[in-house]
């Protein structure tokens, strides 16, 4: 087993090696640099000014020289400094913005579940009635409909017009610390963000528990005289919930998706607000890190993964 | 999970938010006393997340609430004024500037001095120190402090740019920056944590990616101003920061000019329009081969029709430019205006041979806007000059990509641009984009003009210190780029500012890189 584990490490350090490869040769054959990044087109600057920027910065060095730099700070902790952040050093910036970005995912996650379970049972108990119907047309709606749009029109609709939400932002500027305040900024991109999932919940509770309300033992607890609401509450229900949330483990990656975009018209402060200001802003040390992080992290939930699957299947190991 | 547990989780998650609806207050929390709230770093005067003002290349209009320069452009950018400096002169050997320093104190209560000039300059000076001033400071050759209250600078040649230059120089603390090894000064905390300046503001704290939170500064010269707190909010774009404003959260903000249209005739609302000061034009690529004959820069220019462009698209929100410049005082005489005339651009083709030069081959036409105004300027640029026979192909990049490309060698890459350059207040601006030896890698003349004549004006009108001949010389740039047509130059466009009307006594120009100018945030008031 340890000699399985330890060859698995080793690969997972490799894969995050190769990443790290990957990543900094896409980054240098994209068109300009942090520098280029930096100059306001419009605006005169004399070009050795800039040199001398781009030299402090070390990007004149050659690509490889570049590399095992980075690479050789990097394994002692060192991600440097963002380039855009005004020199803050990156690792400490990189870890500050998980945390916005996993409330904002975790609630719009809350939502769409709370939302689209209710929803689907509610649509599945009135198959083909008006309300069922109603509640699938908005599902496909949301289904269907892109996170821009829904953001945009949420954000209009919502905060400018009606003024019941800030229009972004995390916290009001200036104002003390308040769950309430946090609550204000953080509803409607959440639930912006559950729109698309919720509705994929509602559509696969809805078909799950149609699927088993036309069970045996469903029809069994009928027979017996069991009131209809606790035939469904706790005889369909709990079944039917087992294919979605085997759909909410799997569709994560889309609120992840979402949320990068969300952070981006809403100005919320995480991880996906940092990656698309560092791509924008071509800031390498902050791209390099968020991405080898990001890595990391898959890496290592599949390293368990695989190690726990050679604890329960022993054939796992010599394969 | 357990399904008991799961069930669980979920009623607990539809509790929270159901509680989260009820109490959650409509509108965000007020803030207590006097604050203003801006988008003060939106649009291209700002520069969001900049504190360090040696590596300033725009938001000067925020970092001036908190800093000051020696001297400051007068609100209408029409001239030098002093700010940290009482009064300024320049000898009549055209190099010796003697400053004349306010008897003020830096926000921490040191007194402002003239070692803290000779620190900042020298600072500004030198390149190790992360400053892009380093190559436009090179001529000063030393800086004297006879006493406290004087500062004088000696340059080792006359520069008429010198005092332009150094209205963007905002004055730093040496008491706070001397110990900090120079290598160092850019990556220091201190410019994001806790700057000293000698502005109206002094500086509280920032929220990353979020805001800038200033408090009055009681001890300001100028007065106590009347605000308690200014905050500078961040926004991923102008569009977000108008939605704000429209939702009552900032009272100022930088909007695109189809954005600031719909403000127009709004009470609760000043709509702001000046100057950008940026000369748009287009650019021929000099090495690329096909724009060598002068006849065919001709052509582009009369296949256009500038005024419909500028009626029907800006709104009439823009001046023709047949050279650099639109200011009255640096336009040449007898000037040729370039009226739309497609059958003349027809002729002119003709006669230099397009189709063996180019014929309807495709040529690439970048630009770094990416607003669809300048898309639809550029579209309609594109069939006026198709209907004469140049087939041109708009392709809009990000900045860093434009950049990456002009700067490059590869001429087949960037044959045609649409651009932008600053061209004001100091006229010297445009030096860097047209004068042979700003050629790359040297300089930023990226469309590799190498005429001799210009060059030759442009020298002259950069060493003429003296301002009573300064406007003829540039007259003289005007004339010679009117006539030789280094670029195609089209217009000089508006910008827009909005500022809610509970907004009082508020000043803001759309100057270049955000100025500075003379503003007086500590008059800046908010109305009940």
């Amino acid at each position: 087993m340890l000699q399985y584990i330890l060859r698995r490490t080793a690969v997972g350090l490799l894969m995050l090696l190769a990443l790290t490869v990957l990543i900094f040769t896409l980054l240098r054959l994209t068109p300009g640099d942090p520098i280029d990044a930096y100059i306001n087109p419009s605006v005169p600057i004399s070009a050795s000014d800039l040199e001398m920027l781009r030299t402090r910065l070390g990007l004149e060095r050659p690509l490889p020289v570049q590399y095992f730099a980075w690479l050789g700070a990097a394994l002692t902790g060192d991600f440097g400094y963002s380039i855009q952040y005004n020199g803050e050093a990156v690792l400490p910036l990189v870890l500050n913005r998980i945390g916005p970005t996993i409330l904002l995912m975790f609630s719009g996650l809350v939502i769409s579940v709370v939302v689209g379970i209710t929803t689907g049972i509610f649509a599945a108990v009135r198959r083909n009635k008006l309300a069922d119907l109603s509640l699938s047309t908005v599902a496909f709606v949301g289904i269907s409909s892109p996170a821009f749009l829904t953001a945009l029109l949420g954000l209009y609709v919502f905060a400018v017009n009606l003024r019941w939400v800030p229009a972004g932002g995390m916290s009001t500027p200036g104002a003390p610390f308040s769950v309430g305040d946090l609550l204000a900024h953080l509803i409607l991109p959440a639930a912006l963000l559950s729109i698309g999932h919720g509705a994929l919940i509602m559509r696969y509770m809805r078909s799950s528990l149609l699927e088993v309300l036309s069970q045996d033992y469903v029809r069994t607890a009928r027979a017996k005289g069991v009131r209809e609401f606790w035939v469904i509450v706790k005889h369909a229900v709990r079944n039917a919930l087992l294919p979605v949330i085997t759909l909410i483990g799997s569709t994560i990656g889309m609120a992840i998706g979402g949320a990068i975009f969300i952070e981006s018209v809403f100005d919320w402060p995480g991880m996906g607000l940092l990656m698309v200001n560092a791509v924008v802003r071509r800031d390498y040390p902050v791209i390099m890190c968020a991405t080898l992080l990001t890595g990391a992290c898959v890496i290592l939930v599949n390293l368990l993964t695989d190690i726990a699957y050679a604890a329960v299947d022993p054939r796992i190991k010599v394969a | 999970m357990h399904r008991r547990n799961f069930g669980r989780l979920l009623a607990a998650g539809a509790l929270l938010f159901a509680t989260t609806a009820a109490v959650v207050p409509a509108t965000a929390q007020a803030q207590t006393g006097k604050t203003i709230v801006g988008g003060f770093d939106v649009g291209p005067g700002g520069f969001q997340g900049n504190f360090n003002p040696l590596t300033a290349t725009a938001g000067f209009t925020w970092l001036n609430t908190y800093f000051e320069p020696l001297v400051i452009y007068t609100s209408d950018l029409s001239k030098l004024t002093g700010a940290l400096a009482s009064e300024f002169t320049l000898a009549q050997d055209n190099l010796t500037y003697t400053f004349k320093l306010a008897q003020t104190n830096w926000h921490d209560g040191t007194p402002f001095t003239s070692a803290d000039v000779k620190f900042t300059l020298e600072l500004a000076k030198n390149a190790e120190s992360g400053s892009i001033f380093a190559a436009r400071l090179a001529d000063i050759a030393s800086v004297e402090t006879p006493d406290a209250r004087t500062a004088v600078v000696k340059l080792s040649k006359p520069n008429s740019a010198f005092l332009s230059v150094l209205s963007q120089m905002m004055m730093l603390p040496q008491h706070a920056l001397s110990s900090v090894n120079v290598k160092e000064v850019a990556k220091s905390a201190w410019w994001s944590t806790k700057p000293v300046g000698t502005g109206p503001f002094k500086f509280v704290k920032h929220v990353s990616d979020q805001y800038v939170e200033l408090a009055a500064y009681d001890g300001y010269r100028g007065g106590k101003p009347k605000a308690d707190r200014l905050i500078n909010r961040y926004f991923a774009n102008p569009a977000a920061a108008v939605a704000a404003l429209r939702a009552g959260e900032i009272q100022f903000t930088f909007a695109e000019p189809d954005d600031a249209k719909t403000f127009k005739g709004n009470g609760g609302f000043r709509v702001i329009e000046g100057d950008s000061y940026v000369v748009n034009y287009i650019g021929f690529n000099h090495r690329a081969g096909i724009w060598s004959d002068l006849r065919v820069r001709q052509a582009v220019m009369h296949a256009i029709d500038r005024n419909a462009i500028v009626s029907s698209l800006y709104g009439g929100a823009a001046k023709l430019a047949n050279c650099g410049y639109v200011a009255p005082q640096l336009l040449a005489k007898d000037m040729a205006d370039y009226a739309y005339n497609p059958q003349k651009a027809k002729d002119l083709l003709a006669e230099a041979g397009w189709e063996k030069i180019n014929g309807s081959k495709p040529i690439p036409w970048l630009t770094y806007y990416n607003t669809p105004q300048v898309a639809n300027v550029m579209a309609a640029m594109q069939a006026m000059l198709a209907q004469v026979g140049v087939n041109v192909v708009p392709r809009a990049l990000d900045v860093p990509s434009y950049n990456g490309i002009v700067r490059s060698e590869k001429w087949q890459d960037f044959p045609l641009i649409y651009a932008g350059l600053q061209n004001g207040p100091n006229p010297g601006s445009l030096n860097v984009g047209l004068n042979a030896a700003q050629t790359p890698p040297s300089g930023n003349n990226i469309m590799r003009v190498e005429m001799p004549p210009l060059t030759d004006a442009l020298n002259a009108a950069m060493g003429e210190t003296d301002p009573a001949k300064a406007d003829g010389r540039w007259q003289k740039v005007c004339k010679e780029m009117n006539a030789a047509l280094p670029w195609g130059p089209m217009w000089v466009a508006s910008r827009y500012g909005v500022v809610s009307s509970k907004l009082k006594d508020f000043f803001w120009t759309p100057a270049p890189g955000g100025g500075p100018f003379v503003s007086h945030p500590e008059k800046w008031d908010l109305a009940p």
